[in-house]
């Protein structure tokens, strides 16, 4: 079980996100294609750093906690489900609010 | 070139592509710090999980020491620099095709 320690993680975010797309009716997969594009930049970015920090040991995983599966060199997979996950909720929350608060303009969530 | 001065970077460069290369200005309106307001406890309460179980561990030479909720307070410029990136990104695909259309 405690291999799904760093997992557990990332899996409260995504039902987060689940619950907050669907509660806040943001319907984001009708936005799927500006989402894949913010989505691979900041993987590219974010991965590489992770990828070059992990390297020169600035951050380890406890190997009991993690899955044990590398994407990319001694990178463990949750850290490359972190960086997928994370900007998807993030985005999703900045949507909410928008909706929220009307601060968004023209842009009614309605219409997403 | 240790965390502290990277996770420094991170948020210039965050900053300056929100101002300068988007041109998307997150950083002056209310939504993106209410945004940013809304996630911060989120980090902190993951950054607390996988420090306090020490799923993830920081080599002492590469941080200045300081810690918030378990975590290196470097974690908290990170965590700035992706909510803007990701917020500026976003924003910047998403008017590019509102001009498009």
């Amino acid at each position: 079980m405690t291999h799904f320690s760093y997992l557990v993680v990332i899996l409260f975010v995504a039902l987060c996100a689940v619950s907050v797309n669907f509660g806040f009716r943001l319907r984001i997969g009708s936005r799927w294609l500006e989402l894949l594009q913010t989505e691979l930049i900041i993987l590219a970015i974010y991965l590489s750093w992770d990828t070059w920090a992990i390297a020169k040991k600035s951050w380890f995983f406890d190997h009991h906690q993690i899955v044990d599966i590398d994407v990319l060199p001694k990178v463990p997979i949750e850290e490359f489900l972190f960086f997928l996950v994370v900007p998807i909720m993030i985005i999703l929350s900045y949507q909410a609010l928008l909706k929220l608060t009307g601060w968004g303009g023209s842009e009614q969530g309605n219409d997403l | 070139m240790i965390y502290s001065d990277i996770a420094l970077d991170a948020v210039v460069v965050a900053i300056l592509t929100d101002l300068f290369l988007l041109r998307t200005q997150m950083i002056t309106r209310g939504i993106f710090w209410l945004t940013y307001a809304l996630i911060f406890p989120f980090q902190l309460i993951t950054n607390w999980w996988l420090t306090s179980r020490k799923i993830v561990q920081y080599s002492t030479s590469e941080i200045i020491g300081r810690r918030l909720a378990g975590a290196p307070i470097e974690d908290l410029l990170f965590g700035f620099s992706m909510i803007l990136m990701t917020l500026a990104l976003w924003e910047f695909f998403k008017q590019r095709k509102v001009r498009r259309s």
